[in-house]
């Protein structure tokens, strides 16, 4: 891809980012502009509501989408994807371990740790689902193999959390359950202040890893001829994936679609293998996505309470889809 | 070039060893075009790997430059020796410039970026084999034979003084066979290199070759 045509596609998926951020803050179950004599409450509205809201939409977006670029390109594997390989569901099950097992026999001081706790136990979920598709994939080459371990991965551990939610006592499913449908309206600005400097760290580092994500894009023996060590690039990968997934699954539950479709969507709109523009394209598409998701369920919230991972399934399967009959992308 | 000494190949697990080849002898020079020869399953691909550094020696030793293999980091030897393997590259949007601009892999930056001199070196590569007609096409577009010759051309890229194919001619029909034997000759000859060719087709080693290692079962081979 050239440089201009990169810088075009940039501008214009940056565009389109701003104009749906305004949108987003904009729209919502109170007209903003029919405020005229409180400004104060315009000001409460957009600031300590939309505003971080949009923000974590934007995090949370760029955040899954570029997990599912790292993932796809590890295994070589245009079907990978944080939640089609189960670890958006790992990470689930260890918050509902944290917030009904560990609850329920009373470790004393844990219920303090709150957030920061769910969080850890998140990553930890995340990062473990991750290790074991990598030594399943290293196992199995064939991708439809690994996705589809990855989908019998998220069966037991949603059985294992079902298990869990039957055998703990009605307040700490209550506060689980609270999570789980806890979307991206639930974070403050304080969390934002958590969130924002992870997905920015793990974001630079991955810019650092894209001569070696190129390389493996040939398969792993070129990578290593070409000088490039496979182990310690699993190891960011995995860390990065287990990092983001785990952060963003605490704060807005289990999103789906988001990670395996924008890569794709990315590369069957640019047609470039260069990771710095895929990872540029991707982070800003999954932002785009993810706004305009949370627009979706705004609009229609005088009607319904639509959870956005409802949404963002709607608008993510068909890309899958169509990748599978229509494109001509190997999958073997 | 390549000096190998009392060699013994194979794989090694945690519980243990498998041998597949052992006590091979042999020195290769640069500027030579060296076919290496022998049934299915006598150790072919193993040995291309153990040169390529993939896998370690079980017993004896491979110098390069004079220097032992196990010596260098996977960096240097990224500059040293380039395969071809057998295995198909697919998908990602990767274009034949893409594939072989990845050959510069060990001389980028972390962010992959081209320098000038990268470029002309991708472009010479591509010269060098007839692709520059193919540079923007889709990796998945092209015949098999022309996704040999953009691995090659990748191996040129990388430009190390050594090249290892592992089976280049399996896919391949009678005159592209030809066509591909004579490019690595001249390649030999000009750029003097050292060129290692696993390959069944006998009649074709026997016209183009310099050199050949014939392995044969029991642990007893020929340099012919």
């Amino acid at each position: 891809m050239k440089k201009s045509q990169f810088i075009f596609y940039l501008s214009l998926l940056s565009v389109l980012l701003g104009i749906l951020t305004i949108a987003d803050l904009v729209v919502g179950s109170v007209n903003v502009f029919s405020i005229k004599d409180n400004s104060q409450l315009v000001d409460t509205i957009l600031y300590t509501i939309r505003l971080p809201k949009v923000i974590t939409c934007v995090l949370a977006g760029s955040a899954l989408a570029l997990c599912g670029l790292l993932m796809q390109t590890l295994f070589r594997n245009p079907l990978a994807g944080p939640y089609a390989l189960g670890v958006s569901s790992g990470a689930s099950l260890f918050v509902a371990i944290a917030t009904m097992l560990l609850t329920s026999i009373h470790i004393s001081g844990l219920y303090f740790f709150g957030k920061s706790m769910i969080t850890l136990f998140s990553m930890l979920g995340a990062f473990l689902v991750t290790l074991i598709i990598l030594i399943i994939s290293k196992k199995n080459k064939s991708s439809v193999t690994v996705l589809l371990v990855g989908i019998m991965l998220s069966q037991i551990l949603g059985a294992l959390q079902s298990l869990i939610e039957f055998m703990s006592n009605s307040n700490s499913l209550k506060t689980f359950v609270l999570w789980g449908m806890g979307s991206v309206s639930s974070t403050t600005l304080s969390d934002l202040l958590f969130i924002a400097p992870i997905c920015a760290i793990s974001i630079t580092v991955t810019f650092f890893m894209v001569k070696s994500l190129n390389a493996i894009l040939l398969n792993e023996d070129y990578a290593a001829n070409l000088g490039i060590t496979i182990s310690m690039l699993r190891i960011k990968v995995i860390l990065i994936t287990a990092i983001l997934v785990g952060v963003i699954t605490a704060f807005c539950g289990p999103i789906a679609f988001v990670g395996i479709s924008v890569p794709i969507a990315s590369r069957l709109l640019f047609k470039t293998a260069h990771h710095t523009h895929q990872i540029t394209f991707c982070l800003l598409l999954g932002a785009c996505v993810m706004v305009f998701a949370d627009l979706i369920c705004q609009l229609l919230s005088a009607h319904i309470m639509l959870p956005i991972n409802t949404v963002t399934t709607l608008i993510g399967s068909p890309v899958v889809l169509y990748l599978l009959f229509k494109s001509k992308l190997n999958i073997q | 070039m390549i000096e190998i000494k009392q060699l013994e190949i194979g794989y090694r697990s945690k519980r243990k060893q498998t041998s597949v080849f052992k006590g091979l002898q042999a020195s290769f020079q640069s500027g030579n075009l060296i076919g290496l020869i022998g049934d299915n399953g006598v150790g072919k691909s193993t040995f291309l790997k153990t040169l390529s550094g993939f896998i370690s020696p079980l017993k004896g030793s491979i110098f390069i430059q004079n220097k032992n293999i196990e010596s260098f980091s996977f960096q240097q030897l990224a500059t040293l020796i380039s395969i071809v393997t057998t295995e198909k590259i697919s998908g990602f949007n990767l274009t034949v410039y893409d594939v072989v601009a990845i050959g510069r892999t060990p001389y980028l930056s972390v962010f992959g970026k081209l320098t000038q001199n990268d470029t002309m070196i991708i472009d010479h590569s591509l010269k060098r084999l007839e692709l520059l007609p193919l540079k923007d096409k889709l990796i998945d577009e092209l015949s098999d034979g022309q996704r040999q010759k953009v691995m090659i051309a990748k191996s040129l890229a990388q430009q190390t003084p050594i090249i290892l194919l592992d089976e280049p001619t399996a896919f391949l029909d009678y005159t592209s066979k030809h066509k591909l034997f004579e490019d690595l000759k001249t390649l030999c000859m000009e750029e003097q290199k050292l060129i290692i060719v696993s390959s069944h087709d006998i009649d074709l080693m026997q016209k183009y070759m310099t050199k050949a290692l014939y392995l044969k079962e029991n642990n007893s081979f020929e340099v012919i």
